[in-house]
């Protein structure tokens, strides 16, 4: 193992891995990624994997807009296969008249990004999607360059590309310490040796907290179990990735076949557990088969679960944190970590290098707690 | 039950064992394949086509004891190990178990006979041994142990052979070509080409390659990706990083689970 590096990323994930890609791609070099298990095996592995441009707040639109348009090149840019980036879609549905004035603010705010979501009637979503019970719903939006990727092969692709540029992965390596000298950081310690470093990444997911508190800071983060399943193949009949806030549920049609649903349920432990829980199937089937009658006839194969990251304002946190010089922490994403991946990269890269901001990660930062000025988003699950 | 403790019950056996009268008439197959994975090879073992034809690949086997002649093909075939041949001979009963150790017994070697716990029922002469990639070997019991009998053991530890490797000698090309996963498709080339690129672990192959997550979850192919990864890594199965093992999946339609009452069920 090195015994020093210029910077040292905490955590294999695609928001790892995408931030070591950006540090490198804008001049970084000597980066150094630390992973405990193996790339993905957190909560990238077990995400939905959708990416959606339809926000209520300009920030999240604008960083979510920078992700599809880095998707969509991924492969030519990552120089890598394909990220199996399906393109079909994201279908909000609306079901009650509070979410339906929401949403048609929304649009218009969407549209004056560039982002180019439509409203539709019950009919016509039921055109696009014949399983769907249109009596269910009031209106639909849909803005056809959503859509879902591969959260394994785009892992891999931008670890690819951050190696080809230099960069060093070590796998199963358990981060046990950061040493501060001075109010700086100045080492990471691991199960497999030291690393002299004066810049040290937190990008570790569900277990930032932990992280954290290894140079005594303490984030406004918790950790809490969402869970999924996944039902038997059947030929494709789904394009769109299908949302609904007001009756709590997100799903896609995967390559394969098989529909992979999940849904925010009550009770969830935040003790980083992520053990299967046994009301959810039930919770999920109750609420699926009420919007898509037909698809009672499928059948469950498997469930798992992974962790939401939450911060207060469900946006995400990136930042140095202020009591210790060196120490960044990109974490919080509330669920969207994975779509939000590319801009994070790019955002994390641009703070830690002193580049000039093309992403407003400036509203982004820890002070934003202490002073008020909350991200307002009311569009999440 | 048979889902806890992999032994099959009274029952399950009586289902898949041929009628008195037909066992008097000489040799017959017997296939213990109880659960429904995608796996065919027996089906295509047959010279006399006494396995009836699969119509889906997860179909369990179904055979024709009157066209069946006893022949031993398909014992070698499953990948399981699920299959012998039984017959009476005089006063005995002949059963003839696939066998895939090292060393092999010799003929007229006394053995110890096991039921389907593994728990020594008798003592059983060894006939004939088929030496092969699976060997056949048939042990001579009681006759009214016919139902009774589903393996052997050493009487007194045998010696092991120098670098046991089992029967994972897989490394001519056309053996490339062999499918190691039967639910996603992936052949041994497959699975080689994914290790020698970095991805050395049973979790890394599962989210890239699928394996382990079809209908089998794992049964078939992972036994042989661990063999893979221990010779590629240098390191004992034992020592390699851990993945989850799940039970073959017994799917539940969504609109069962939807109609599911908490007050009904207390499990």
């Amino acid at each position: 193992m090195k015994n020093a590096a210029d910077i040292v990323i905490i955590g294999g994930g695609i928001s790892g891995v995408a931030i070591g890609y950006f540090l490198l791609k804008y001049g970084a070099k000597n980066v150094v990624i630390l992973e405990r298990d193996f790339l993905g095996a957190g909560a990238t592995g077990k995400c939905g994997a959708g990416i959606r441009q339809q926000w209520g707040a300009s920030i999240n639109c604008i960083m979510t807009k920078f992700s599809c348009e880095f998707f969509e090149n991924a492969a030519e840019e990552l120089g890598c296969g394909d990220v199996d980036f399906h393109q079909g879609g994201y279908m909000l549905l609306i079901s009650t008249e509070k979410e339906l004035e929401q949403t048609k603010k929304n649009i218009v705010l969407q549209n004056s990004l560039g982002i180019e979501s439509v409203l539709l009637s019950p009919q016509e979503a039921g055109e696009m999607v014949p399983l769907l019970d249109t009596s269910k719903i009031l209106a639909a939006t849909f803005h056809r360059k959503d859509g879902f990727l591969s959260p394994f092969k785009t892992t891999q692709a931008f670890a690819k590309a951050f190696e080809r540029l230099g960069g060093t992965i070590y796998k199963a390596t358990n981060v046990t310490g950061i040493d501060v000298t001075n109010g700086r950081v100045t080492a990471v310690k691991t199960d497999k040796g030291t690393i002299s470093t004066n810049i040290v990444m937190n990008a570790a997911g569900g277990y930032a907290q932990q992280i954290a508190k290894m140079v005594d800071a303490k984030l406004p983060l918790y950790s809490e179990r969402h869970n999924i399943l996944v039902t038997e193949q059947l030929e494709r009949t789904l394009s769109p990735m299908l949302m609904s806030f007001s009756l709590n549920l997100y799903m896609q049609q995967a390559p394969s076949g098989g529909f992979i649903m999940g849904r925010t349920c009550a009770n969830q432990p935040r003790d980083l557990r992520v053990t299967a829980d046994s009301n959810f199937p039930v919770e999920m089937a109750r609420t699926v088969t009420n919007l898509l009658p037909k698809l009672g006839q499928l059948r469950m194969l498997r469930q798992w679960a992974g962790l939401y990251n939450m911060s207060p304002d469900k946006s995400p946190v990136y930042d140095e944190v202020p009591e210790t010089k060196g120490f960044y922490v990109a974490a919080g994403y509330s669920g969207h970590g994975f779509m939000l991946a590319p801009a994070t990269g790019q955002a994390m890269a641009e703070i830690i290098l002193g580049l000039s901001p093309t992403l407003p990660w400036d509203k982004l930062g820890l002070s934003r707690f202490s002073s008020g000025n909350l991200i307002v988003e009311p569009s999440v699950v | 039950m048979l889902e806890r403790s992999g032994i099959p019950e009274q029952a399950q056996i009586d289902c898949v064992f041929p009628a008195e009268e037909r066992l008097e008439k000489g040799p017959v197959a017997v296939i213990e394949c109880f659960e429904k994975i995608p796996c065919n090879p027996c089906a295509q073992s047959c010279p006399k086509s006494a396995i009836l034809p699969f119509v889906d690949i997860n179909d369990r086997p179904v055979i024709d004891d009157e066209l069946c002649v006893g022949c031993n093909a398909c014992i070698k075939k499953c990948p399981g190990l699920a299959i012998m041949v039984v017959e009476y001979s005089g006063e005995k009963a002949l059963i003839k178990l696939p066998h895939e150790f090292k060393p092999l017994p010799e003929k007229g070697q006394i053995v110890n006979a096991l039921n389907r716990a593994g728990e020594p029922v008798s003592d059983a002469e060894v006939v004939r041994v088929i030496a092969g990639k699976v060997s056949v070997v048939s042990i001579a019991v009681d006759r009214h142990l016919i139902k009774t009998v589903r393996g052997f053991s050493f009487k007194e530890k045998p010696e092991i052979p120098e670098k046991n490797m089992g029967n994972l000698e897989l490394n001519n090309t056309n053996e490339l070509d062999g499918i190691v996963c039967r639910c996603n498709d992936l052949t041994l080339g497959d699975i080689r080409k994914m290790i020698s690129d970095g991805y050395t672990t049973i979790d890394e192959l599962k989210q890239l390659a699928r394996v382990g997550m079809g209908p089998c979850q794992g049964r078939s192919c992972i036994p042989i990706i661990l063999g893979e990864l221990s010779r590629y890594l240098e390191t004992p199965i034992k020592d390699l990083l851990p993945t989850n093992f799940r039970p073959v999946v017994t799917s539940v339609k969504l609109s069962d689970l939807a109609e599911h009452d908490e007050e009904r069920t207390s499990v």
